[in-house]
């Protein structure tokens, strides 16, 4: 009935007869000048924020533009320039590992968690309030916060270490082979409650019939959560595994406020390289022109692993 | 058996230990917060030697010149009206109407939201930055309120599009039906009816201006006009040597938006299960 009026508003709205027989009422076709108010608004701001900058991005890129005067073309030197001599490339190779693990490890935790409360835990609801809290946290904050807990001796996880027995003199953030990982700890801490949501919720319309069944025909926990819970799950998880890596691809907060980048450009994945380049070296072409190749990786990325996730769920 | 009991034990573990890891940095800020770097060194815990409540007066005022919690609060309370009243007038609005479109327009509709929530932020932050320096809407909490409403804009648009979807259409019949027009029955029957998918919405734009900072840290670049977010980022060079007020900074930054949480997590909740994120 709901159907069969809304088909009708929208013949009424396209100005062609409906093929459907009018159910009496005088709702239907909203006029088409309060359809233009209404809906043109939110679209043109797109158009003007959203549209119109990422094409003046483009064009930057192309441009050597300092920050102020006129914007002149010169061509592909920019894309040249931050192929060869610029960190460009090793920070594709930092933002892929920053970013796949940073995912593997979201997913993998909120999927855990997920399971434990899903088996209705005593407390649950606690849990699930409580662990979303780092996801509340300004980012700044937090990433504040655990830059200094990171520090050697004074930080609080060195003077936790050093209580069991596990030294505290530990200056990941200091180092350029290590300082990646803390930052990946922290972006994991921060996002795994969001990812949990999406997860719990895909475990809780699995019917308990299923699991009843499961428990009759003898299955263990563990052997109920891998060969059953999980693949009636996969969608969800590849939904939020894609979601996540694309997040902390774009991820910029965490990293800048615990190590700006650094030491040296050992944790600039590619935000943090775009920023430094554009706002702080103010090479705005440069930066724009890795923005492009990073943004065209992503939307490659993106539509390949959504791709692969699909062809996974047709097995 | 005991398998099975060791997986629960396992699980347990598991359970309270991410608890701890999700508690614990914010109780230790607490307790930071009313130290001076001497007991921070001494008393690692936070617990033992001297408090200093006065940490929260250093860190309200701010550091000698520069901006204090007072300036980034009021900077976010404006930014997050502005972003709330541009992107929950307008995109609940062009959600609702949205429906009554065609088909081919509707899915026309749909896909520009779509296509905004993809398009990677890092090729639009320099073009704000060039218009915005052009027109002199630098350092304006205001203006990057009305950005930040515009760039929620898809999250808003198709969480409440694909609510407004099963919306009840018989009350509005019957509201045009009393005589009135359209756009006042979505005014006086479809807003109230769908205060819960709007607080959900406003919830996650709420967390998403109070924490944002890679677009703010461009546009706002004067200690006073920045929001609690970049502002931490501020107190975190200036208070390098004196941790307390710091902590206290990162305390009175964190604990409103906690609270806000606590008392509406319900609707974060049901916003993220409508399919919105906070970005």
């Amino acid at each position: 009935m709901v159907l069969a009026r809304k088909e009708t508003v929208l013949a009424g709205a396209r100005g062609r007869p409906s093929r459907r027989p009018r159910s009496g009422s005088r709702i239907v076709g909203s006029r088409r000048s309060t359809l233009v108010l209404t809906v043109l608004p939110a679209v043109l701001l797109m158009v003007l924020f959203v549209a119109l900058p990422a094409l003046e991005g483009i064009r930057i890129s192309f441009s050597d533009w300092s920050g102020f005067g006129s914007v002149d073309f010169i061509g592909l030197q920019n894309y040249i320039d931050a192929i060869e001599d610029s960190p460009f490339l090793g920070s594709l190779v930092t933002t892929a590992i920053y970013s796949s693990l940073s995912m593997a490890g979201i997913v993998v935790i909120a999927t855990l968690l997920a399971a434990a409360v899903s088996g209705r835990v005593r407390g649950s609801a606690f849990y699930r309030v409580v662990w979303f809290l780092p996801g509340i946290a300004p980012v700044t904050a937090a990433g504040v916060f655990w830059a200094i807990a990171f520090q050697p001796k004074t930080g609080i996880v060195n003077v936790l270490l050093g209580a069991i027995g596990l030294g505290n003199a530990h200056a990941w953030l200091a180092s350029p082979t290590l300082s990646i990982y803390p930052t990946i700890f922290v972006t994991v801490w921060a996002n795994v409650g969001f990812a949990f949501l999406l997860v719990l919720g895909a475990m809780e319309q699995i019917p308990t019939s299923v699991y009843e069944a499961a428990r009759i025909d003898g299955s263990s926990t563990l052997r109920t959560f891998f060969s059953l819970t999980l693949p009636l799950i996969r969608p969800v998880l590849a939904i939020t595994a894609v979601l996540e890596l694309i997040f902390q691809f774009n991820g910029f907060t965490i990293i800048w406020s615990m190590t700006q980048g650094g030491p040296g450009y050992a944790t600039s994945t590619l935000p943090v390289l775009i920023y430094t380049q554009a706002f702080q070296l103010t090479h705005f072409g440069v930066g724009g022109a890795m923005a492009v190749m990073g943004g065209a990786l992503l939307i490659v990325v993106g539509l390949f692993s959504i791709r692969l996730s699909r062809s996974k769920q047709e097995d | 058996m005991v398998r099975r009991y060791l997986g629960l034990t396992v699980g347990q573990v598991l359970l309270i230990g991410w608890t701890a890891l999700t508690l614990l940095p914010f109780l230790l800020i607490l307790a930071f917060s009313f130290r001076t770097n001497a007991d921070l060194y001494a008393h690692p815990l936070g617990v033992g030697g001297s408090y200093h409540p006065e940490n929260y007066l250093t860190a309200w005022q701010g550091p000698g010149d520069g901006a204090g919690m007072v300036t980034f609060f009021t900077n976010t309370v404006i930014a997050a009206v502005l972003a709330l009243v541009v992107t929950l007038t307008l995109g609940s609005m062009a959600a609702f109407f949205a429906t009554k479109l065609s088909p081919r327009l509707r899915s026309a509709f749909l896909g520009v939201f779509l296509v905004g929530q993809v398009v990677p932020f890092v090729l639009i932050i320099v073009p704000y930055f060039q218009v915005a320096n052009e027109l002199s809407l630098l350092n304006q909490p205001a203006v990057l309120g009305v950005v930040y409403g515009v760039l929620a804009m898809p999250t808003t648009v198709l969480v409440l599009n694909s609510y407004y979807a099963d919306f009840p259409y018989e009350l509005i019949e019957a509201a045009t039906v009393d005589g009135l027009g359209e756009f006042a029955a979505y005014l006086r029957v479809v807003l109230p009816l769908s205060k819960g998918a709007l607080t959900a919405v406003g919830m996650l734009m709420l967390v998403y201006v109070w924490g944002e900072a890679q677009l703010g840290i461009v546009m706002l670049q004067t200690p006073q006009s920045q929001t609690v977010s970049i502002g931490m980022l501020g107190f975190q060079g200036q208070f390098v040597s004196d941790l307390g007020p710091l902590f206290a900074g990162l305390s009175l930054a964190t604990i409103p938006v906690i609270i806000l949480y606590l008392v509406f997590n319900r609707f974060v909740t049901k916003g993220i299960a409508l399919g919105g994120v906070f970005r």
